[in-house]
């Protein structure tokens, strides 16, 4: 597996982004820092927010490389799609109030428990929620809102990332994957960033056997992944 | 008070500019797309424009172009400050300053808030021709 060079998850191509990802939250902070300097008075809540968002980017990234690497950290469990969705949710807050972005939970219904491995699905809807609240700003829709939201399909249930932006689209996604490493802007429809952290969401749903697809939710755009109820469960 | 057209797709690295620039005494107005800061320059005449080059759609490029079309913006000092290196601009330099009139390229991961208050300062106050 470690030779196996066509496996995203270890390309360079991903490194590069993340690095080129991460120069962001340090130009952030370091310009933050100046401002103090001069203003003499740091913004210390917001300084913390972005090293939070940059060392949750590098967390996300390992994670997916040991996914990858071995699969018997890949530990499945029955987990509640909702609860995944809530803790997703409270995890993007802070970052979400930094760029203005209505950050909402919507799910509609009750469902089945799904088996997967939760750290891993948490990790890769933060990952992919903190791209899409970076990027939402600079496409200057007319409403900042993002939707952690959850629904039922015919092969199982969706979850995923949902607002206004038509730019969310498969071509989008599918352009960035073969863009990824080699353009400063692989999805440049969408983002003005390197847009790592949908990137590391792929491989991260990649390495869990899952898949990152363009989805609507009533009338929103966003990416999402298909997740299997558990029936068994269901039984008990 | 000077303004300055603040061209900066990412919202919170544009509000820590936006505070240092009011700081030192300007108004500023803050766009993320090279449409809207067509618009706010329409708007707001600017003394100083400050723009990024990797913006969503239209290039930090395409909306020089644009604006520079416009005989009433032919002489506003224009600053980028980009997360695009400038030796990827070593060869069109000339295209950049003579055919756009960028006064001045700053990498911005190394270019600090003291830098570029420095050179808007210069370009909103320029010397008198002796």
């Amino acid at each position: 597996m470690i030779g196996d060079a066509s496996a995203p998850i270890l390309s360079q191509q991903l490194l590069v982004t993340v690095a080129e990802q991460l120069k962001m939250p340090l130009l952030q902070l370091a310009r933050q820092a100046e401002l103090g300097q001069l203003a003499g008075k740091a913004d210390l809540a917001a300084m913390q927010t972005t090293a939070d968002t940059a060392l949750r980017l590098i967390d996300n990234y390992v994670l997916g490389v040991r996914l990858s690497l071995d699969q018997d950290q890949l530990e499945l469990e029955p987990i509640s799609v909702s609860s995944v969705l809530y803790d997703s949710g409270h995890e993007l807050s802070k970052l979400a109030r930094g760029y203005g972005v209505d950050l909402e939970l919507h799910v509609g219904g009750r469902y089945s428990t799904v088996m997967a491995n939760r750290h891993g699905l948490q990790s890769a809807l933060v990952s992919l929620g903190a791209a899409l609240i970076e990027a939402l700003p600079a496409l200057e829709v007319p409403q900042l809102k993002l939707q952690l939201a959850a629904h039922r399909c015919r092969y199982g249930i969706v979850a995923g990332l949902y607002s206004e932006t038509e730019q969310l689209t498969s071509e989008a996604l599918r352009g960035g994957r073969a863009l990824v490493g080699a353009s400063r802007q692989p999805l440049g429809t969408l983002t003005h960033t390197a847009g790592a952290g949908v990137f590391v969401a792929d491989a991260i749903l990649k390495a869990m056997q899952l898949t990152l697809k363009a989805s609507r939710h009533h009338n929103l755009y966003g990416l999402g992944t298909t997740l299997q109820p558990n029936h068994q469960l269901q039984l008990i | 008070m000077k303004h300055v057209l603040l061209v900066e797709p990412d919202r919170v690295l544009a509000d820590t500019y936006r505070r240092a620039f009011i700081a030192d005494g300007y108004s500023v107005t803050m766009c993320a797309s090279a449409q809207s800061a067509i618009f706010a320059a329409d708007e707001k005449r600017p003394d100083v424009v400050v723009a990024e080059l990797q913006l969503i759609r239209h290039s930090g490029i395409e909306f020089l172009y644009e604006f520079r079309s416009y005989d009433d913006w032919h002489d506003v000092p224009v600053v980028i400050n980009s997360q695009v290196p400038p030796s990827e601009f070593s060869r069109s330099w000339q295209l950049l300053n003579r055919e756009l009139g960028v006064e001045q390229y700053y990498y911005k991961p190394s270019t600090t808030l003291a830098t570029l208050l420095s050179a808007i300062r210069r370009l909103t106050n320029p010397l008198p021709a002796s």
